[in-house]
This record gives C-alpha cells, structure tokens and sequence, in this order.
C-alpha cells in the first residue's frame, strides 16, 4: 500500500491542533488549513528565483508544478553565469524577467518573494537584500558561510518581518510526519542515541573543464571545494542531517566534537573528503555522524535510537528491539536453570508480528511518492499569502546553520565547541 | 547444588514473525558474534526469497518467469528443484503457487464459482518448469506466483544447522516463529530436547512429545494462539485439490533430521490421508508425524513413526 495527496492530509488532519503537531511541526496544518486562493491576477503570487544551477533548476521545476494550481507565476529569474541565465530563460519559455544581478531584479520587477539558490557564501547578501526589499525569502540550506551572517539573516527576518525558510526539506516530509509521532508517543522508549552518516562514491565534481581546481571559473562552479567559500560536505550534506537531529531531540546541540581529513581526493580542493562528528544534546544524548565520499557501502541514513526500538528515517523503516519471547522459551529457561529436562509445549502454528513488511523491520508510513520539496515550496505559497509562516520552521534552520558552522570550527580546531551566548535563541 | 550456567539468549524479527536462539554454555562474545551470523543468514535468505521484497530473486521470477525464462543461481534453483520434489512427493498437497487462491479467499465475498476455478487452475506447479541444464525457471501460466513463505523458515533453519554443525558448539534450541524449531545436542540436564505440542484446548500443556538432538520439528495448523492464549484465526491453509481454504481444526506436526523434509511434511500432512501418510513414512527411516483433530469435544492425536533405523 502506498499513500497518495489524500492519504497524507488524513494524516495531517488527525494530528492536527494535537501537542506533537503545535510543539514540533506546526508547519504541517498548512495543508489542511491553507490560504484561500483567489483566482484573478491581482490574487497571484508572484516569485523571482535567484540561481538557476542545479539545485535551481529543480527548484524551478517544482514552482512551475505549483503553478498548475495555486494561481503563482515565476516572475523573474536570475542568474551571473550566463549558460545558467541562458537556461533560466529557456526553462521559463521566456516568460519570466531574466536578469543577471539579482538587485537589478529587486527593484524592476513587484514580487511577493524569492527563491534562492546560489552558492553558500552567497546566500546572505542576497536574502537581507530581498527581505529589506520587502519579500519573503525561500533560501536553500545552509544559510550562511559565516555565524555572523547566519544571525545577520535571521535579524533581518525580524525586523523586517518578513518570512525566511531555510531549504532543509525534510521537514516536510510525510516520514518525519509519522516519525515524530512515534517518537514522541514513545514507541521507541526512552530516546538514547542518534546515528547518522552520509557516504557516497564520487569525485564530487559538478563542472568538468574548468581548468582544475584553483582556477576562477573553478571556484566560481566548483565552489563546493573551497573553504572561503563552502564547509564542504558539513554544509552541502551534513546540515540536513543535523537539522533533522535538532529537530528529533527537542533542541540544539549543547557541544560538538570533530575531526576531518583529505585522504583520497587529494586534488587542490580544501574542504574534506571525509569527516567524523559528536554532538552532544541535552539529557546526555549523543548523536554520531560521518561522511565521506570516497566510499558507498553505507548509503545514507539516520537512525533514531530508543531502548525498545530504532527508527531509520532515510530508509522509512523502523524496528522494534526485542521480540516477545515465547512464553514456552521461558519455561525451557527455568528448566534450564533448575536442571530438569522436561517437555516445553512450544511447537504450534507461526506466531505472527503485525503488519510485517521485510528484513525484520516495519514501514514508518506507508510507501509514498510524495516530492517534499514541493510539500515545502507549497507551504512557502501558502505561507505568503498568509504573510507569516511559523517561527520554529524558520528557526530550525537557523539552529541546524549555526550548529553547521560550530561542527565545522570543531573540526578545525579539535576541540570541543559550545555556542557562544549571542547564537543561542531564546 | 545446581551449577551455575552460561545461557546464551537472544532474538530478532525476520520473515514475518520472530526468532529465538538458545545456546547453553556459551559467553556473550562468542554468542554475540554467532548470533550475528545467524541473523545475517537468515536476513539473507529472506532478501533472496521474500516475494514482499522487489529485489528477491522470487519477485524478479514473479514478474519475469511468465514472458520468459528466468535464470536462476545455483542455490534459488536447487530451492525451487525442493519445492517441485516435495509437490510431487505429497501429490501435490505441498504447494508455493497457492498465493492467489489465499488472495482470492482473502475477499469475503468470493464465493466458489467460475472466477474461483478459473484461479483454481492458474496454480499449481505443473505450470511451473525447471531447465536443469540451463538453470531456468519458467512459468507456463500468466497468473502463477511463488511463494516461499511455507519453505523459508524450514531453509534458513537448515543453514544453520549446517552452520552450527561445523563450529564448535554443540548443543543449541532455536525456535522459529515456534512452528519450526531446531534441537541441536542435548539439554543441559541431559538427554535430548523434549519439544512438547502446544494443545490449544488447553494453553501451555503439551498434546505430544518429540525428543529431538540435531532434528527438527515443524508444525502447520490453520489457526493458532497468540501469547495471551487467545484463538486466532490468522491464516488460511488453502487445499490445492479442492481450492477452498481448509476449515476444520487441525494441526500436524513433524519431527525429521531435516528441518527443511520437516517444513514441507507439515504443510502436507494437514491435508493429506492418514494412508498417503503411511505411505510416505515408508521412504524414510527418521521421521515421525502427529495429526491432531481439534473438531472433536476431546482433541484426538494421530501419530506415525518411521520403522526403526
């Protein structure tokens, strides 16, 4: 069985006004609650995208999905490297203003909110700027290269009270719904480790013919590898996964400790191939993750970790952690114990666990094919035509940026990292 | 003064239902380390033969065997060479292509009419065609299905009789989802295992006693009782000659050497004739069957034993 839209707003529905739903994802009563749409063009959302690489392309992709039927329009679209402005205009059928300094857009074109996803050390100029120009702003993860900036942002956020999504999609993904259901029902029993890792097999290189690492052009496509520019796999990869830990244990870390290193793409880029990290939460939980890139075996997975069970969240599968023994075993057991060999009455037809699915393991929800970016994109619509969206998504993204660049610190310096007072929110 | 004793305790869920192991005089390390082979065998065998999972070699058979033949490893074609031996020995009352009889009885509101012969005659493993040379599977009908679920436990249970074998340890109970249970040595008081039948008329006493060391038990019934003692009617057990799901309360159960003869004589014997039983106890000089009528106001137990060794 899988869910479809339906499905998903059943269960959206009956969590709703519940205190799992308002204390840990407030954001999901958008769907069965949303902005009424008006149908004429002055009702008509309209977003400018900025940064049209990879990542904005598919972000492009999802709004034109939107666009089928929530009355919004890609109203301009921006991007400083021209085969990527090129193939904005192309992707938007030269509908969309193109421009190639996202200011220039700002103040031609009357929009409602942006898009963002530029490079990393990009991000905040661009979403102070749109915010003090009057617009809400979807900005892909991680927010800032800088704590500075990170705060910056999120000052902005408030004084101009304007809203500010951070990109990390899985907090609108049905899995994580039903997840933290579980998890605080306390189907896992009490909650005593997180384990996380991130492995791959690539090069991680996403332009070619750039005249190798070091090169302008290099680092203005590549800029993943460069450490003025990125935090590398802690900040591309890692902060999904840390947002989502903040996220299952109620708060931010207390501290983080780390070590990282180049061992096998030694090829001019300065961000590591491979990286270990502790954190430590409150209530003495830690939550262990790694990364590397030159080796797959592990794939990618979370793991929340109960006495009585463990959820994998990558892999919607969660498993309990001890069958219950047959009660005939236990009289082998006694038996056993008293030396006496007697007959124990256990053979019978195969005792059954409920709803089983494979390897010993259970869905978390039913199999879906839901996009959560759009989920997410959709709550952003809905969120503007509200003109406010729930602070504890805003700020689940700025605790998972701040702990991106802490974790990082810790790497650099090997020492264990705590916040300083002026990142910690109240 | 009872010595004190190492009892090595473990389990895990796997094919549906949960498994126990029992090792007496074992440390933890080493029963840790055992045990995790146990259980990455037996998870394993149910990525190879589970048809709930896409990537089984039983569900690529599934999808493709109809449109042409699929070619099998060495182990999925001896596993399935199995399961067509053990269809013709017990004339066919042992059966993994009933999958789509269950389905069609799992709709309340079929009844027995032209739908129901027109899946009646899609089963069976006539329709299903081994190549040995080529180590193919085949499947000569659109609708057929395999379904592993009445074999896998008694297979993985196998392995690790073998695995357990050619270690160190001798003495060892493990119990299956409790219909398939494997006695490894003696008890710890000495003697063999003693693995009594549960009598549903009367929760945690036994109806029979096999004494097992390095066998098998393994029983089929088409109910049962859940840990509370309460009755549920949890599967059908469909009969391939009539198409109907088997009503009457009954239970057979079967002790042999071999955990997997024991899986597949279970299933069978519930259906078969107390003659066909006869019949098939003569091939066999390790075996040892009980049927138990639960319809009767007093249960009535059947049993059959091999002749001697």
């Amino acid at each position: 069985m899988s869910i479809n839209r339906k499905q998903f707003l059943e269960m959206t529905a009956a969590l709703a006004g519940s205190s799992i739903m308002t204390s840990t994802m407030p954001w999901f009563s958008i769907f069965n609650n949303p902005a009424p749409i008006g149908k004429d063009a002055s009702d008509r959302v309209r977003l400018g995208v900025i940064g049209v690489g990879s990542r904005g392309t598919g972000l492009v992709q999802n709004l034109q999905e939107l666009e089928k039927t929530m009355n919004i329009e890609i109203a301009a679209v921006c991007d400083n490297y021209e085969p990527h402005y090129d193939r904005a205009i192309e992707l938007t059928g030269g509908n969309a203003e193109a421009f190639l300094d996202y200011r220039e857009m700002l103040e031609e074109v009357d929009l409602d909110g942006v898009v963002i996803a530029t490079p990393l050390y990009e991000h905040a100029q661009m979403t102070m700027d749109a915010m003090q120009a009057g617009l809400h702003v979807y900005c892909e993860k991680a927010m800032a290269r800088h704590l500075e900036d990170v705060k910056a942002m999120y000052e902005t956020h408030l004084e101009e009270d304007k809203i500010l999504l951070i990109g990390h999609q899985r907090l609108f993904n049905p899995v994580y719904l039903q997840s933290m259901e579980k998890i605080k029902r306390g189907d896992l029993g009490p909650l005593v480790m997180m384990r996380g890792w991130w492995t791959r097999n690539t090069d991680w290189v996403f332009y070619d013919n750039t005249g190798g690492r070091g090169t302008e052009l290099d680092r203005r496509l590549n800029w993943r590898f460069y450490e003025d520019l990125s935090a590398g796999m802690i900040s591309e990869l890692g902060s999904h996964h840390f947002q989502v830990a903040n996220w299952v244990l109620g708060s931010p870390p207390e501290s983080v400790m780390g070590s990282g290193s180049i061992n096998y793409f030694d090829d001019g880029r300065e961000v590591y191939d491979n990286f270990g990290l502790i954190f430590r939460y409150p209530d003495n939980i830690h939550f262990v993750y790694d990364c590397i890139t030159s080796n797959k075996h592990n794939g990618v997975q979370v793991q929340v970790m109960g006495n009585d069970g463990t959820l994998e969240l990558e892999s919607n599968m969660q498993y309990q952690e001890n069958p219950p023994e047959p009660p005939a075993m236990q009289k082998l057991v006694e038996c056993i114990e008293q030396n006496k060999n007697e007959a124990i009455p256990i053979g019978g037809a195969t005792w059954v666990l409920n709803s089983p699915v494979r390897m010993g393991g259970e869905y978390i929800t039913p199999e879906y094919d839901m996009n959560d970016t759009l989920l997410y994109l959709e709550g952003f619509v809905n969120f503007i035509r509200k003109g406010i969206a729930p602070e504890k998504l805003t700020k689940e993204g700025y605790n998972a940026s701040v702990w991106t660049l802490l974790a990082e610190q810790a790497t650099k310096t090997g020492e264990m990292v705590t916040a300083p007072e002026e990142y910690i929110l109240s | 003064m009872s010595k004190t004793l190492n009892l090595y305790r473990n389990g895990f869920y796997a094919m549906a239902t949960r498994f126990f192991v029992l090792i007496p005089e074992l440390e933890d390390g080493s029963g840790d380390e055992l045990f995790q082979k146990i259980k990455d065998e037996v998870n394993r065998i149910e990525s190879r033969l589970s048809r709930f999972i896409k990537e089984s070699e039983i569900s690529k058979i599934n999808r493709e065997a109809f449109k042409a033949d699929v070619e099998t490893d060495d182990e999925c074609f001896e596993i399935l060479s199995a399961c067509k031996y053990g269809w013709k020995m017990t004339d066919g009352a042992f059966d993994i292509t009933l999958r789509p009889l269950m389905d069609y009885w799992k709709n309340e509101d079929n009844q027995p009419d032209e739908t129901l012969q027109a899946v009646k005659e899609s089963v069976g493993m006539q329709h299903v065609e081994l190549d040995e040379e080529n180590q193919t599977v085949g499947f000569k009908n659109e609708n057929t299905e395999l379904d592993l679920g009445g074999f896998g436990k008694g297979y993985a249970l196998e392995k690790i009789k073998q695995m357990i074998e050619s270690s160190a340890i001798k003495d060892a109970f493990i119990s299956f989802g409790e219909s398939s249970v494997l006695a490894m040595g003696e008890h710890p008081a000495g003697g063999a295992w003693k693995i009594g039948i549960n009598d549903y008329t009367n929760p945690g006493n036994s109806i029979h006693e096999f004494e097992v060391s390095n066998g098998s038990v393994s029983t089929s019934s088409n109910f049962f009782l859940n840990d509370e003692g309460v009755l549920q009617n949890h599967t059908h057990i469909i009969n391939p000659k009539t198409g109907k799901p088997h009503e009457n309360f009954t239970a057979a159960s079967v002790s042999a050497r071999s955990p997997i003869l024991a899986e597949i004589l279970s299933t069978a014997c519930l259906l078969l004739s107390d003659e066909k039983i006869r019949e098939l106890m003569e091939k066999y000089d390790d075996i040892e069957i009980i049927k138990v009528d639960y319809e009767p106001e007093k249960p009535e137990v059947s049993e059959f034993k091999s002749i001697g060794e």
